[in-house]
């Protein structure tokens, strides 16, 4: 009897649940310790990552699959609206996901953290994660904004969650201001849509294609989700929410936001652009068939997100030059990478896509480990600037390390996932020909300007000597009466455990891409393809 | 052969001669073992490869899709290859114990020899053109540190700087080639073209087979770009000023990278081309010219050089000229051949010249003299060096070389225009003859040192000794080998292939009996010039003085050079980093500049206030429906669409 005929293909998400129903369960009976709370949370993840890829077709787990490979990549019958659709594209987003929350969840195992918090943020930190899950799936318009929503109202809290800390109250405050406007504009795009097609699935839409009575909804509707979703993906201009965010969240919290959820944007305009509900056209043809009435509207669309890309790498990278604060640096850097995605999306072939989403993977891997080792610095004392780095590196090998390799990685150094996704991605770009061989020129210049930033950190890490120790190390800034000392040196086991993981990764991807290439490529091809 | 390949990599990670050593003779037993499996099955092939990254087939530029590989071949050509240089490489390593233990900077010497070494035998190994690029970078930049080794000394800096600007400009033409090459085969050619093979240059069940080439001039700038990639690496006139130069660094060195193995990458490139590639007629006489002349222009100057290792310098580009020219006609096995018996005897008289050096602490031949009564051994392998090199009978030099000219000679009737230049490598086999053995006689015969300031001389320690013996034995029998049928199926390789020919004619007789006289007679013209210590002293008023002085200034190469040549490479350098520093830097480092103003102003709109995040969004809103409803279609006018 296979673990689907009880449960369902929803396995994963009904795992997160139970996991944060139990922690909650015990935060109630006051057992709070967060090795436990943290153990259930790392278990339920793993536990739901392994189905997953059991899903995806990977053999030696294919015990664990709930969802029968017959009913992936299939279109569903004429006239159907279903909510939500499984897509093998969907399922590495989920697996991508699920990575970024085992990640997080592992490394706040060691937290010098005040132990009323730790359920909180292992419970808060499921529920978004589930929420990101249903998005992968989603393929009808409302679905996908309230699953968006799910992890939008857990992200504000988790930003708060120390409830003492002033900065990060802040930051949750401005988040939800922010992202309630965006969601506004995002519902507002839905229901002109839906004053233009009469539905709000997906699919109908699709079906609806050429068909469409009131053009000018239809360009306000996209128009609205646009600016509703970029705001998820933090493009300029609506991205200013995200360093003040960022900077003023958790470590550990800020790890989870621009590693994790920021992605849910990402798949959410594949989605609505160039999903399975949207292509039309020959394999591997631009997916932007929905305006096949007026294919000026749909190339208007492609090079409208082109240009968002461009200013939004150039934006951030220019804006994380000069910062001087090591978690604004990442924050800035990160809205840049949110740039090079968008390329992806503006072109919308399949290799675009497949190098997109590599390089949201990579982005998994080196913006969550990055905030990951700024919360491991704070923890050991090391203040918020860049310059209290100076002699990290030497001092303290692992985490200088795996920075160092995460920040090559990010700078698109060869033999890391970095310049593997950012070579797939910018060659798709000059594959497709015309003006997207454009975009592939303003990510190199991007890349080559970010390393100006990032060679500076691994400058100021390794050749700059270290400074005095001043005075007793800060301990926690959250704590206050200073909880005891964490194994490896304040590092705890959980947080080297995943910063090394995430190391590994880095490197073994790089030097060996088509271990994740292939799946990614196969899932992206179905994806522009799948009932077209 | 990968453990090989690891274990040379591992020895520069460890720290200590022996233990590169013991690397060095472990992938020297694999080198050996790989070429001698090779022998034993002809025509097979083994090919292991992985792809590094694959772009799934799109419509596009590349309908087949794109992939980068990783490989290792091995065919009798990179079997050939991979004996001669770990051979070498083994030997020149122990010779080095004894040879350099008394500079400081040991584990960096031997650390670089390790990745020369390494890079060398990954450069043999290679399956695609993009990996042999790769590894051919990586040995121009160890044979930038080996020059440079004595870095504190400014001759040995600059020569390392100048052998990496030389032969950088032939790295860019073979790059241009590499790419030229690739526009033509992208998509045409077996298994979908190279962009779908990752540049792989074997396909399908043969390695031999050849590309659908074609006598296009696209083609023939290509195989000409490889030509100037090859010349600027094995050292071919014009761009063999650096050679002699760079024998500032050590001699181990000097015997290793700059006459055994690494010149011979460019050679070995040539003949990887040929048979892979395909080169078009007129690229073949360009080769053969360049071949037929360095091999007497080179010669001409090692007639009259005073220091003993730019002689052999000398010697080692004329030779190379030797092979190009084999090469060139359509002879690429036996321009190997001559490759695998010239790596023998030039790392001997290398090594040998070491020991003269290592011994009296001079290089200059006219201090030295009578060095044979205190060094027999040296003397002997100095000598055995020699004859192979003047292709004196039954010395290894002699096979392949006649070789050379044999094949050549046969094809003469066929292209009339190799004429010339077959002529000028005849001649330089009597020149050759003469300025070795000018070197020995000056070095080892007569009563004692013409400078009597110098120690008195002996031998080096076993570690030296060695691989003199070894190499001698080498030099007198590795000729012998083309008699085995073994190693003719090294020579031989495959179908499609134009393999040595295994026995001699009657032509060839006559041919092999007029070289070996010129060979002779220049030995006895040294002999009767510089035997017994004799010192010829040309008068000044002779009518060949200006000749002397003209080919001991190197024919105003090198001053010329730095008016023409150097000018000019280090004008298109000027130009290349020009480029790379005020174009690509530039408008990287201005977009730094300008955003770096920016930047601050930007950052003022991070005011803090949800207020103005807010607007921001509103306008952010606006600006994409401008943006998609007037700046959208009208950019797309301009650019023209998707």
């Amino acid at each position: 009897m296979s673990v689907s005929s009880f449960a369902g293909p929803f396995v994963p998400e009904l795992v997160l649940l139970a996991g944060t129903l139990l922690i909650f369960l015990l935060d109630v009976l006051k057992v709070r310790r967060i090795e436990l709370t943290g153990g259930i949370a790392v278990a339920a993840t793993l536990a739901a990552l392994g189905v997953v890829v059991a899903d995806l077709g990977f053999a030696p787990l294919a015990f664990l699959a709930t969802v029968p490979a017959s009913q992936i990549d299939v279109a569903p019958a004429a006239g159907a609206a279903p909510l939500f659709a499984f897509t093998s594209f969907g399922l590495v987003f989920q697996a991508i996901f699920l990575l970024a929350t085992f990640f997080v969840a592992l490394a706040s195992v060691s937290r010098p953290s005040d132990e009323r918090g730790a359920p909180i943020f292992y419970g808060l930190l499921l529920l978004a994660t589930i929420g990101m899950l249903l998005v992968a799936i989603a393929s009808d318009l409302i679905f996908l904004l309230l699953a968006i929503e799910v992890v939008s109202i857990a992200s504000y809290l988790l930003v708060a969650y120390t409830r003492k800390d002033v900065r990060g109250l802040e930051a949750a405050m401005k988040f939800f201001v922010i992202g309630a406007l965006s969601t506004v504009l995002s519902f507002f795009g839905a229901s002109l849509l839906f004053g233009a097609y009469g539905t709000t699935n997906l699919y109908l839409i699709r079906a609806a294609g050429t068909a469409v009575g009131y053009p000018v909804l239809v360009l306000l509707g996209y128009g609205f989700l646009i600016a509703g979703l970029a705001f998820k993906v933090t493009l300029v201009p609506f991205h200013a929410w995200a360093v003040d965010v960022y900077d003023g969240a958790p470590d550990d919290v800020s790890a989870f936001l621009a590693g994790g959820t920021k992605k849910i944007g990402v798949f959410a305009f594949f989605l609505v652009f160039l999903g399975p509900v949207l292509a039309v056209g020959a394999v591997g043809s631009s997916g932007y068939g929905l305006f096949g009435g007026s294919v000026a509207l749909g190339a208007s669309f492609q090079i409208t997100l082109g240009a968002l890309a461009v200013v939004t790498m150039t934006v951030g990278n220019v804006l994380a030059l000069l910062q001087k604060e090591m978690k604004r640096m990442l924050a800035y850097s990160s809205i840049s990478q949110a740039g090079y995605m968008l390329i992806g999306i503006a072109i919308g072939t399949a290799p675009a896509l497949g190098g997109a989403t590599l390089q949201v993977f990579a982005h998994v891997l080196m913006k969550t480990g990055a905030f990951l080792v700024v919360g491991a610095a704070a923890a050991i004392g090391v203040g918020p600037l860049i310059d209290d780095w100076r002699g990290l590196g030497l001092k303290r090998p692992l985490l200088g390390v795996s920075f160092a390799l995460m920040l090559l990685s990010l700078a698109g150094v060869p033999l890391t996932i970095g310049f593997v996704s950012k070579f797939v991605l910018f060659s798709a770009a000059v594959d497709a020909q015309g003006w997207f061989i454009w975009l592939a020129v303003a990510g190199l210049l991007n890349s080559a300007l970010s390393v100006f930033y990032y060679a500076r950190v691994l400058k100021v890490m390794f050749f700059d000597a270290a400074p005095a120790p001043a005075g007793a190390p800060a301990g926690s800034v959250v704590g206050g009466a200073g909880p005891p000392a964490l194994p490896l040196g304040g590092i705890g086991y959980g947080r080297a455990a995943s910063l090394a993981i995430i190391a590994a990764l880095i490197v073994a991807f790089g030097i060996y891409p088509q271990a994740v290439l292939g799946a990614i490529q196969s899932a992206a091809y179905h994806f522009v393809t799948v009932g077209a | 052969m990968i453990v090989g390949f690891a274990g040379t990599r591992l020895g520069r990670l460890e720290w200590g001669g022996w233990v590169a050593v013991a690397f060095s003779a472990a992938a020297m037993v694999l080198g050996v073992l790989i070429a001698v499996g090779e022998a034993m099955s002809p025509g097979t092939y083994t090919n292991v490869q992985f792809t590094w990254l694959h772009l799934a087939p799109a419509p596009g530029a590349f309908p087949n899709g794109f992939s980068l590989v990783m490989g290792t071949l091995v065919d009798p050509l990179s079997s050939l290859m991979l004996v001669v240089v770990t051979v070498v490489g083994f030997l020149v390593m122990l010779y080095s114990i004894g040879y350099m233990h008394h500079d400081h900077g040991l584990p960096r010497y031997y650390a670089e020899l390790s990745l020369f070494l390494a890079s060398m035998t990954g450069l043999v190994l290679a399956n695609n053109l993009l990996e042999f690029f790769l590894f051919w970078e990586l040995v121009g930049v160890c044979s930038y540190f080996l020059i440079g080794f004595y870095y504190e000394k400014p001759s040995a800096a600059s020569a390392a700087k100048e052998a990496f600007l030389v032969t950088r400009v032939g790295d860019v033409l073979f790059l241009l080639g590499i790419f030229l090459y690739f526009s033509v085969y992208a998509t045409a050619g077996p298994n979908g073209g190279w962009a779908a093979n990752g540049f792989v240059f074997v396909h399908g069940a043969s390695p031999f087979l050849p590309l659908p080439g074609a006598n296009t001039p696209t083609l023939t700038i290509a195989g000409l770009l490889i030509l100037g990639g090859a010349a600027g690496k094995s050292a071919q006139f014009p761009l063999h000023v650096w050679l002699p130069d760079a024998m500032e660094g050590p001699t181990t060195v000097s015997a290793l990278i700059h006459a055994a193995t690494m010149v011979a990458a460019g050679v070995y490139l040539l003949a990887v081309a040929s048979v892979f590639l395909g080169f078009t007629p007129t690229d073949q006489l360009a080769i053969v010219a360049v071949g037929g002349f360095t091999a007497f222009f080179a010669a001409t100057m090692a007639v009259v050089h005073p220091d003993i290792k730019r002689v052999i310098a000398y010697s080692t580009i004329s030779q190379l000229g030797y092979m190009v020219l084999a090469i060139g006609a359509g002879f690429a096995m036996v321009g190997l051949y001559h490759l695998f018996t010239h790596a023998f005897f030039k790392a001997l008289l290398f090594l040998a010249a070491g020991s003269v050096i290592h011994a009296v602490g001079t290089q200059d031949l006219f201090k030295m003299g009578g060095l044979k009564k205190h060094m027999r051994l040296t003397a002997a392998a100095f000598a055995i060096g020699g004859l192979a090199l003047a292709g004196i009978p039954p010395f290894a030099g002699f096979w392949s070389k006649d070789d050379i000219l044999g094949s050549v000679y046969s094809v003469l009737g066929t292209h009339p225009d190799y004429w010339p230049f077959f002529l000028l490598a005849f001649a330089a086999v009597f020149l050759t003859a003469y300025y070795i053995f000018r070197a020995w006689f000056l070095a080892f015969s007569g009563d004692g040192p013409r400078d009597p300031s110098l120690p008195t001389p002996h031998e080096g320690p076993w570690v030296m000794q060695v691989p003199l013996v070894v190499l001698s034995a080498m030099a007198v029998v590795a000729g012998l080998f083309v008699f085995f049928p073994g190693f003719q199926n090294l020579l031989l390789g495959g179908a499609g292939l134009p393999g040595i020919p295994p026995t001699f004619t009657t032509t060839d007789l006559a041919l092999s009996a007029v070289s070996v006289g010129l060979g002779a007679g220049g030995i006895g013209l040294a002999w009767s010039l510089w035997g017994n210590g004799r010192v010829f002293v040309l008068s000044e008023t002779s009518a060949i003085q200006p000749v002397r002085r003209l080919l001991l200034n190197r024919y105003y190469f090198k001053v010329g050079y730095d008016w023409i040549g150097l000018r000019a490479v280090y004008t298109i350098s000027r130009a290349a980093d020009f480029f790379d520093r005020f174009v690509i830097d530039g408008a990287v480092r201005g977009l730094e500049r300008i955003f770096a103003a920016g930047s601050n102003r930007l950052r003022s709109i991070q005011t803090g206030l949800v207020s103005d995040y807010a607007a921001y969004v509103v306008g952010g809103l606006l600006a994409l429906f401008v943006m998609l409803l007037i700046v959208g279609p009208y950019l797309l006018a301009r650019l023209g669409g998707s």
